[in-house]
C-alpha cells in the first residue's frame, strides 16, 4: 500500500471536538490529537474515561462531525467523507456485541454484507450460493460451530458469539484500517479472551492496520506494535515496539501519573 | 343460520376488498417491520394513489399510465415523509403525518373536487373481467394474480444486494454505515417504495369501487397495520417470504372478520372502533401475558 509520497498506512492531525459548545456543558473531547501508524502496524490505545479515546475513533470513522483535523487513510483523504463512504477503506468493532450484527438477518445474510463492504450495491443477488464455502471457511477459525449455523438469525447468538462474528465480518475484506472500540470490554473473560486471540490471528496473518482501544493494561503491554496513550483528549504518550518492550503494567501506571500530574503543574 | 347465510354471501366481496387492502398492508408492512420506522403517510399516499388514477382515468388517459402516475406520486410522498424526517431531524411519525394533511389538499387539487367518479370509465376490471366489471370471485381472482406478481417482485428485490442493504438499515444503523450503505439514501428510498404500495392499492381502490374520494384514505393505516399483525400470527415472520405474506394473508383475513362483524348485525361505521381495538389486543397480548406468566410463576408464600 505504499505510495511515493509516504502517505501509506494512517494518518490523524490535529483532530479537534467540543460537544455543546458555548453552552454550560461544554466539553473540549479532543484538543488536537496526531496519530501516524505504519501500513501494517497495530496500535493499542488506553487512557481513561473521558480522556477522547472513542470519540478518536468515532472522527476516524465519520461517525462524528470534527470541528478540525484531518484523516487520511492509504492516501486518501477521508475528512469530508461521509461514514458509510469511509466504510470502503476501514472496517469497525463496536464495544456493543449488539452494533456490529443486524439481529433480524441471518449470519450468511450479514457476512455477504461484510464481504460487499466498499462496493457499489446493485440488483445482483445479495448473498449467492457459491459465497457460503467461503464463509464457513471463515467462521471455522473461531470454533465456536457458527459454520453450521449459516441460516440462523444473529438474534439468537450470544454476545460473545456476536462479537466473534463481527471481527469475522470487519475482516472477511481486509481493510486498510480495522477499529475496535474496547470489543472485548462488555464480554465474559472466556469469551473476551476467544475474540482477542480471534482479532490477534485475523491481524498479524494479514498485516491489517489495526487501532485498538483497550482499558486492560496486560493486553496493553502484551500485544501490539504500538502503544498510544491519551489523556484529556490528548496523545500523552506514543511509544513503539523498542520503547515498548521493555515496559511492564506497573511502569504504564506510574508514567501515566507522571504525565498527568506534570500536566497539572504546568497549568 | 342467519349469521351464517348473511356471511357466507359476503365471502367473496369480503376476498375482493381484502385483496385491495393488501396492496396498502405491504406498504405499511415495509416501514413498520422491514425498516423499523413507524409511518403513517400511507393514509395520504392511499388517497394520493385513488386521486391520480381516477383523475387521469377521468381525463381520457389509458389505465396503465393511470397506475403508473399513481405509483410515481405515492414513491414521492413517501420520499417526502423519509426527506422531513432526515433533514430536520423529525421523528418519522410526525413526517408522516405532516405529509399526509399536505397531502389532502393536493388530493382536492389532482382532481379539482373532492371525489371523482368513474361509472362511465374503463378500468383494470372492466378491461379485464368485461363492462360490468365482473363478479366479486373474477375480481378476486385478478386481484390474487396482481398480488402474487407485486409480491414475487417484492421478494426479489429484498434478495438483492440493494434489497438486502435495505434491511440491514432496518435492523441496525450502526451495523449498515460501518459496511458502506448510506443509511439515509436507504431510507428515503423505502419509504418511497411503501409508497409506491399504498398508492398502488389507492389507485386499486377508485377503480374497484369507481370512485375515488377525498377521504377514502380515513382508518387505512390501522386496517394494513390489523392485517400484518393478524398475517404474523397465522404465518409467522421467520423467513423473508412469510413476512411478505403475512400482510396480504392477514388482510385477506381481517375481510372475513369484518365481513363477520356485518352478518353478527354491526354497522359500518362501527369498523374502525373494531379494528382499533383489534390492533390494541394484538399489540398488547403479549404484555399481557408476560404479566400473568409472572404472576402464575412466583412462588407462593
Amino acid at each position: 500500500m505504499t505510495d511515493a509520497h509516504g502517505q501509506a498506512g494512517v494518518h490523524v492531525s490535529g483532530l479537534r471536538k467540543t460537544f455543546f459548545p458555548g453552552t454550560v456543558q461544554e466539553k473540549a473531547a479532543l484538543n488536537g490529537v496526531d496519530l501516524d501508524l505504519a501500513a501494517g502496524e497495530f496500535a493499542i490505545v488506553i487512557g481513561s474515561n473521558g480522556s477522547g479515546k472513542s470519540t478518536t475513533l468515532n472522527a476516524i470513522s465519520g461517525e462524528l462531525q470534527l470541528d478540525a483535523g484531518k484523516v487520511v487513510v492509504a492516501g486518501q483523504d477521508m475528512s469530508r467523507l461521509p461514514a458509510h463512504k469511509r466504510a470502503r477503506f476501514m472496517a469497525r468493532v463496536f464495544q456493543d456485541p449488539m452494533q456490529g450484527t443486524a439481529a433480524s438477518l441471518t449470519i450468511e445474510e450479514n457476512l455477504a454484507i461484510a464481504a460487499r463492504r466498499g462496493t457499489v450495491r446493485g440488483f445482483r443477488m445479495g448473498l449467492k450460493r457459491t459465497e457460503r464455502d467461503g464463509f464457513r471457511a471463515a467462521l471455522e477459525v473461531l470454533g465456536l460451530g457458527l459454520e453450521d449455523r449459516l441460516s440462523d438469525r444473529v438474534a439468537l447468538l450470544s454476545g460473545g458469539q456476536r462479537q466473534s462474528l463481527t471481527l469475522i465480518m470487519a475482516t472477511l475484506k481486509a481493510p486498510s484500517l480495522l477499529l475496535l472500540d474496547e470489543h472485548t470490554a462488555a464480554l465474559d473473560p472466556r469469551a473476551a479472551e476467544l475474540v482477542l486471540d480471534a482479532t490477534l490471528q485475523a491481524v498479524k496473518g494479514r498485516s491489517i492496520t489495526t487501532l485498538m482501544i483497550t482499558h486492560n493494561m496486560d493486553q496493553a503491554i502484551t500485544h501490539g506494535d504500538r502503544l498510544i496513550m491519551m489523556h484529556d483528549g490528548r496523545v500523552i504518550l506514543n511509544l513503539g515496539r523498542a520503547e515498548k518492550a521493555s515496559l511492564t503494567a506497573a511502569d504504564l501506571v506510574a508514567r501515566f501519573h507522571d504525565v498527568v500530574s506534570d500536566r497539572m503543574l504546568l497549568n | 343460520m342467519e349469521f351464517l347465510h348473511t356471511y357466507f354471501n359476503l365471502i367473496p366481496v369480503s376476498l375482493a376488498q381484502g385483496a385491495v387492502y393488501a396492496f396498502v398492508a405491504l406498504g405499511v408492512m415495509i416501514p413498520f417491520r422491514l425498516l423499523s420506522l413507524p409511518d403513517l403517510t400511507a393514509e395520504g399516499s392511499f388517497p394520493l394513489g385513488g386521486a391520480v388514477a381516477a383523475a387521469m382515468l377521468a381525463g381520457g388517459s389509458g389505465i396503465a399510465s393511470a397506475i403508473l402516475a399513481a405509483l410515481l406520486a405515492g414513491a414521492l410522498a413517501g420520499c417526502l415523509t423519509a426527506l422531513i424526517h432526515l433533514a430536520f431531524k423529525v421523528t418519522s411519525l410526525l413526517a408522516g403525518i405532516i405529509v399526509l394533511t399536505m397531502l389532502f389538499s393536493i388530493n382536492i387539487r389532482v382532481m379539482g373536487k373532492p371525489n371523482t367518479a368513474l361509472f362511465s370509465h374503463d378500468t383494470l376490471f372492466t378491461a379485464f373481467l368485461g363492462a360490468d366489471g365482473g363478479a366479486p370471485l373474477t375480481q378476486f381472482a385478478l386481484l390474487a394474480v396482481l398480488l402474487l406478481i407485486v409480491c414475487g417482485a417484492l421478494h426479489w428485490f429484498l434478495l438483492t444486494e440493494l434489497g438486502l442493504g435495505l434491511r440491514a438499515v432496518g435492523s441496525n444503523q450502526m451495523m449498515a454505515r460501518a459496511h458502506g450503505l448510506s443509511t439515509r439514501a436507504f431510507v428515503i428510498a423505502g419509504l418511497g417504495l411503501a409508497g409506491c404500495l399504498a398508492a398502488l392499492g389507492g389507485a386499486t381502490m377508485s377503480q374497484y369501487q369507481s370512485y375515488a374520494d377525498v377521504n377514502m384514505g380515513v382508518g387505512v393505516l390501522v386496517i394494513g397495520l390489523a392485517g400484518t399483525i393478524l398475517g404474523e400470527a397465522i404465518l409467522g415472520r421467520d423467513t423473508l417470504l412469510r413476512q411478505i405474506a403475512a400482510p396480504v394473508v392477514g388482510s385477506l383475513f381481517y375481510f372475513q372478520f369484518v365481513a363477520m362483524a356485518l352478518s353478527l348485525g354491526f354497522k359500518p361505521s362501527d369498523l374502525k372502533l373494531l379494528t382499533g381495538l383489534f390492533v390494541l389486543a394484538a399489540l398488547g397480548a403479549p404484555i399481557l401475558k408476560a404479566r400473568l406468566d409472572r404472576r402464575a410463576g412466583s412462588p407462593r408464600p
